[in-house]
C-alpha cells in the first residue's frame, strides 16, 4: 500500500481521486489497494480501462487454475449426463461448481472488465442454471460468451444464440419442421434484439421456421448437430429481412437472420440502453442512450468503442456512487475488502453445513436473493436498483459481513487476514484507524458518521489509542469491518 | 387482502371502543404502512389524518386468510399419489409401477390414495381434504421451467412479466412486505416476482440484526452502529434500510413463536412448513406463503411400495402436512393449502420404471373453507400409448381462483387471473 506522510506524523493511506475511483467502481468488481494501485501506475482510470479492453495484454496469473478446482467443469455433457443418471452427481452439484468458478474469476482476475462485461452478456443471453439439461453445455455456453464478450456483438449473438446450451433452455433443439417451437425465435427477437413492440407474431413464427433443423440429443449422448431432415425449407421473411431458405442446411440462413437482427437499430438501442442502466444509471439518458446505438451501429457491433464513449460521458460523470450492488456484486466485493483469499477445496461436503470456502460462495449470494445466473426466466436477473434494494437482501448481505468479518464463516479453504494486519502502525487513535480501515477497504476516507457508527459498534471511542492487544483489535475488530462492510458505500458503486 | 380495522374512517374526537379498536388497527398501520411509505412522520396522532387511509385503507395486524401454495417441484406423478383405480388403463400402463387396488386408502370406487398418505386420513375424514384430478395449464408444456414460469405468471398474453401471488397481495395497497412470503432456499419463485414488495427468506430467524447472538449487550452496541450509519441515508438504499429495521420488527413476533420443527419429517420441507406455522400463529397480517418440496421427477426408479423415490416423497409430503395443520394453534380456522406441480407424468411407465413429462395432474386443497372428503373435476379416461398423457380438463386457475373468490374476498379473480373465464369448481364453501 502507497503511504504519504501528513503534516501531523501519521501515515494516510492514499485513495484514487473522485474520477478514477468512479471508473473501478463501475468497471470493476470492487475496490483493492492492489487496483488503486495498478490504475496510479497505468496513469490513471482512463487509461485503465483502455489496457483492460484488451484482455490478453493484461496479465492474470493464477485465474486459469480455478478450472481445476472442479473438476466436472470439464467433463463432456454426455458424461455430465451420465452421471447424473447413475446418482454420481446432480445437475446442481455441476451448476454450484460454475457459479463458484465464476465468482472466484469475478473475485480475483486481473481482467476486471472483460469478467464484468462477460457477467452483463451472459445475463442478457440468460440460460438459467437451472433450465432443464442445460446443466450439460453451461460451462462451454459461458466460455463462448467471454471468448467474445469485448468484440462484436453479432458474433457474441451468433455463438450464444445458436448455442446447445440455448438450444436447450428454449427448446429449439428438438424443433422440427413438422412441429416448430417458437420459444427460442420468441425470446431471440423479445430479449436478445430488437425487443418487445417491434417484430410481429408472423415474425416470431418466421423466424422459427429458420432455426429449425439444430438438434441436441436430449436425454442421450447431449452431441450438438445438424438434421437437415428437421429444417423447414422456403421462403421466410423477418422484419424486412429476406431469405430464399431453399438449402436443407439452414444453418447458413440463421447466422445471417442473427447478424441482420444484431445489426437493427432497434438492438442497437436495446443494448445501449441496458448498457446505460448497468454502467450509468437506471434513468438512462435517452441522448447518450442514442449515441452510444449510433456508435454500435458505426462500428459494426464492436462493443469497445461503445464503452469508450459510454466512460468519457458527462452522464456517466454525473452518476457517481448512485447504482446498487445486486448479490454477487456484494459477495464479490466483500471478499476484496477483506482481503481473504480463497484456497483449494478439499472433498465436498454434503449439506450445507461446514463447506469449503470455494463451495460455499453461492450459498453467500443466495441470502441475498439470488446465485449467479439462476434467474429463473429467461429475461434475465434484474440490473436495476430497486431490484437490489429490498430487506431480504440487506439481511442476506449483513449476515454474510457479520460471519466473514468476525472470520467465523466459512472457516475451511480460506484465509482471512489477521486482525493486527489491519493496524497500518503500532499505536493510532481509533477514529484515525477507521479512516484508514474505510480507506483500504473502500477506497475512500471515512465521513464523520462512519467513524461514529464503528465507536457505536465496537463500544470505543475514537480517540482511544488501540493497538495489538487492544479489545478492540484482539475481540471486536469484527464489530468494526461489518459496520463498513454495511455501509452505504459498500453496497454501493 | 387484510381485515379492515373498521368498515369507515375513524374520526379522532370519537371516544367509543370501536375508535379504540380502530386507533390499535391504525397504530399498527403507522408502523406498517406509513413508516414503510413515509408519507407522514411517525409517532403522534398527527399521523392519523386523511393520507393515512388514503395510503393503506385496509391495513391492520391480522390476516383475513392465509394461503400456502406448495410446489411440488420436478413434477409429482398425481396418479401414484391419488390413484385411478377405476381405470383400467391405469394398469395396463403401468406393469410395474402401479399402487395395487388392495393397498389403496380411502378408495370412492374410483379414487384411492397412496397407503403412504395415511397421515392424512384424519383430514380427509374430517371433510377438510380435496381433490381436483386431471388439472393444470390448458395447453402441454413439457419443461420444467418454462412451465413452472408459465403456470406462476398465470397471466397468459401478458407482456409483464409478474406473478399470480405478487397481484393476489398487490390487489389492496398495504406495501408490506410481510404480505407474501416465500420461505424458499433458492431463487424467489416466478409466483412472487412483480411490484408488489415480498419477503423471500430460506428461515424466519434469519430476519433479524446479524450480531453476537451470544451477546445481547454487544449486539445492541452492534445494531445502534448499523442505525448511525444509515441514520438520514437518502435514495433507494437508505428507503431499503428503514424497511428492513421494519420488517425485523415486524417479523419479530414470528421468531418469538416456538418452533417445532422437530416434530416435523427432517427435510426442507418440514423447516419450512414448521416456520410457515410460526408465521400464521404470530397473525402479523402475513396473507400468502409459498414454499417448495423438490425432487419428484422420476424419470427413474419410482418404484413401488417396497422401494424406490415415490414412497419416500409421498412419506415426506403426508407426514409434514398433517404436522403442519395440528401446529396452527388458534389461526387453524384461516388457512386454506394449496399443492400443486408444473406438469404430470405420462400415463404409461418407461423403461427405467420412471415416468416421462406429461400433462394433466392433481392439485391438492385442505384446511379453511375446503369441502372435502371428496374429489372433483371430470374424469378424462386413459389411453395406452408412449406419449399419451392425463388429458386435463381442468384448467388449474380454475382452481386456484377459487381459492381467491372464496378466501379473499376483497379480490376478484380477473385482477389475479386476467382473462380467465371463471367457473368455481365448488371445492370450497363461500365464506
Amino acid at each position: 500500500m502507497s503511504d504519504r506522510t501528513t503534516p501531523a506524523g501519521r501515515a494516510t493511506t492514499r485513495v484514487l481521486p473522485a474520477g478514477d475511483r468512479h471508473i473501478v467502481d463501475r468497471l470493476s468488481y470492487g475496490h483493492t489497494p492492489a487496483l488503486a494501485r495498478q490504475v496510479r501506475n497505468a496513469g490513471g482510470g482512463l487509461r485503465w480501462f483502455e489496457r483492460q479492453l484488451t484482455p490478453r495484454k493484461v496479465k492474470d496469473r493464477g485465474t486459469g487454475a480455478y478450472l481445476t478446482w472442479f473438476p466436472s467443469l470439464s467433463r463432456t455433457p454426455e458424461d455430465l449426463y451420465q452421471r447424473k443418471k447413475s446418482g454420481v452427481e446432480e445437475n446442481w452439484e455441476v451448476m454450484n461448481d460454475y457459479q463458484s468458478y465464476v465468482i472466484l474469476r469475478r473475485t480475483y482476475s486481473q481482467r476486471q472488465v472483460l469478467e464484468l462485461m462477460t457477467e452483463l452478456w451472459e445475463n442478457h443471453l440468460h440460460v438459467p442454471v437451472g433450465a432443464d439439461a442445460a446443466f450439460t453445455w453451461r460451462k462451454r455456453y459461458g466460455d463462448v460468451i467471454r471468448k467474445h464478450a469485448l468484440g462484436r456483438v453479432d458474433r457474441l449473438l451468433q455463438a450464444a444464440v445458436l448455442h446447445p446450451a440455448m438450444l436447450l433452455a428454449l427448446d429449439a433443439g428438438i424443433s422440427t419442421w413438422q412441429h416448430p417451437n417458437e420459444n427460442l425465435a420468441r425470446e431471440l427477437l423479445e430479449l436478445h434484439t430488437v425487443g418487445r413492440g417491434e417484430y410481429t407474431e408472423d415474425d416470431v413464427k418466421q423466424a422459427a421456421q429458420v432455426l429449425t433443423g439444430y438438434h441436441v440429443d436430449l436425454w442421450g449422448t447431449f452431441a450438438f448437430s445438424y438434421s437437415t431432415a428437421d429444417h423447414a425449407v422456403g421462403p421466410v421473411n423477418v422484419m424486412g429481412w429476406k431469405h430464399a431458405n431453399a438449402d436443407a442446411d439452414g444453418r447458413p440462413a440463421a447466422r445471417s437472420l442473427v447478424r441482420y437482427l444484431a445489426h437493427h437499430p432497434a438492438t442497437a438501442e436495446r443494448i445501449a440502453r441496458k448498457l446505460v442502466v448497468k454502467l450509468v444509471s437506471d434513468a438512462a439518458p435517452q441522448t447518450l442512450v442514442r449515441r452510444l446505438a449510433r456508435i454500435y451501429l458505426e462500428h459494426d457491433t464492436d462493443i469497445r468503442p461503445v464503452l469508450r464513449a459510454l466512460v468519457r460521458s458527462e452522464e456517466f460523470r454525473d452518476a457517481r456512487g448512485q447504482k446498487v450492488r445486486d448479490a454477487g456484486e456484494d459477495v464479490v466485493a466483500t471478499h476484496r475488502a477483506l482481503g481473504v483469499r480463497v484456497t483449494e477445496p478439499g472433498e465436498k461436503a454434503r449439506g450445507t453445513g461446514n463447506g469449503w470456502a470455494a463451495h460455499t460462495l453461492p450459498t453467500q449470494c443466495q441470502r441475498l436473493g439470488l446465485k449467479p445466473f439462476d434467474w429463473p426466466r429467461p429475461d434475465g436477473a434484474p440490473i436495476t436498483d430497486d431490484a437490489w434494494a429490498t430487506p431480504s437482501r440487506m439481511l442476506g448481505g449483513s449476515r454474510n459481513h457479520w460471519l466473514m468479518a468476525g472470520s467465523y464463516w466459512p472457516s475451511r479453504g480460506i484465509v482471512y487476514r489477521k486482525p493486527t494486519a489491519w493496524l497500518p502502525q503500532r499505536r493510532m487513535r481509533f477514529g484515525a484507524f477507521v479512516d484508514h480501515l474505510s480507506r483500504t477497504m473502500l477506497g475512500v476516507p471515512a465521513t464523520r458518521r462512519v467513524v461514529v457508527a464503528c465507536c457505536r459498534a465496537a463500544d470505543v471511542s475514537a480517540s482511544d489509542v488501540v493497538h495489538a492487544e487492544h479489545p478492540v483489535i484482539v475481540h471486536r475488530l469484527g464489530f468494526v469491518l461489518t459496520t463498513l462492510l454495511d455501509s452505504p458505500t459498500h453496497l454501493s458503486r | 387482502m387484510t381485515t379492515r380495522p373498521a368498515p369507515s374512517a375513524p374520526t379522532l374526537s370519537s371516544t367509543t371502543p370501536t375508535c379504540c379498536a380502530e386507533m390499535a388497527g391504525m397504530a399498527a398501520l403507522s408502523r406498517r404502512g406509513l413508516l414503510r411509505g413515509g408519507l407522514v412522520a411517525a409517532g403522534t396522532t398527527a399521523t392519523f389524518g386523511s393520507a393515512v387511509l388514503t395510503a393503506s385503507p385496509s391495513a391492520a395486524a391480522s390476516a383475513e386468510s392465509v394461503l400456502v401454495v406448495l410446489s411440488l417441484r420436478g413434477a409429482m406423478d398425481g396418479m401414484s399419489v391419488v390413484v385411478p383405480y377405476g381405470d383400467d388403463v391405469y394398469y395396463e400402463a403401468r406393469p410395474r409401477i402401479a399402487v395395487p387396488r388392495t393397498e389403496l386408502l380411502a378408495k370412492d370406487g374410483f379414487f384411492g390414495l397412496h397407503p403412504r398418505m395415511k397421515p392424512l386420513l384424519p383430514l380427509w375424514n374430517g371433510g377438510e381434504l380435496a381433490f381436483v384430478h386431471a388439472a393444470g395449464l390448458p395447453s402441454v408444456n413439457r419443461s420444467h421451467f418454462a412451465a413452472m414460469e408459465e403456470l406462476e405468471d398465470a397471466a397468459p398474453g401478458s407482456a409483464r412479466r409478474e406473478g399470480w401471488l405478487n397481484r393476489l397481495v398487490g390487489t389492496d395497497s398495504v406495501r408490506s412486505a410481510t404480505e407474501g412470503v416465500g420461505l424458499i432456499s433458492g431463487a424467489a419463485p416466478t409466483s412472487l416476482l412483480g411490484r408488489q414488495p415480498t419477503f423471500v427468506t430460506q428461515a424466519i430467524d434469519d430476519i433479524e440484526i446479524p450480531g453476537p447472538s451470544w451477546d445481547a449487550a454487544r449486539a445492541r452496541q452492534r445494531e445502534r452502529g448499523l442505525r448511525t450509519m444509515w441514520k438520514g441515508e437518502k435514495g433507494v438504499l437508505g428507503r431499503a434500510m428503514r424497511q428492513t429495521f421494519g420488517a425485523v420488527d415486524d417479523f419479530a413476533p414470528a421468531r418469538r413463536q416456538r418452533s417445532r420443527a422437530a416434530d416435523y419429517p427432517q427435510g426442507d420441507l418440514g423447516a419450512a412448513l414448521a416456520d410457515a406455522a410460526r408465521l400464521i400463529r404470530a397473525d402479523i397480517g402475513t396473507d400468502v406463503i409459498t414454499l417448495d418440496q423438490g425432487a419428484w421427477d422420476m424419470h427413474s426408479r419410482l418404484g413401488t411400495l417396497e422401494w424406490g423415490q415415490m414412497i419416500r416423497n409421498v412419506d415426506e409430503l403426508a407426514s409434514a402436512l398433517a404436522t403442519f395443520f395440528s401446529d396452527l394453534g388458534d389461526q387453524r380456522h384461516k388457512v386454506t393449502l394449496v399443492a400443486l406441480s408444473e406438469f404430470g407424468r405420462r400415463v404409461e411407465e418407461n423403461q427405467n420404471q420412471g415416468l416421462d413429462h406429461g400433462h394433466g395432474n392433481v392439485m391438492m386443497v385442505a384446511g379453511a373453507g375446503v369441502r372435502g372428503g371428496q374429489h372433483y373435476g371430470t374424469w378424462p379416461g386413459l389411453s395406452m400409448g408412449v406419449d399419451s398423457d392425463l388429458t386435463v380438463t381442468t384448467d388449474y386457475r380454475q382452481v386456484l381462483g377459487e381459492i381467491v373468490q372464496k378466501r379473499f374476498s376483497a379480490t376478484a379473480v380477473a385482477d389475479v387471473f386476467p382473462g380467465l373465464h371463471y367457473e368455481p369448481l365448488g371445492f370450497l364453501r363461500q365464506s
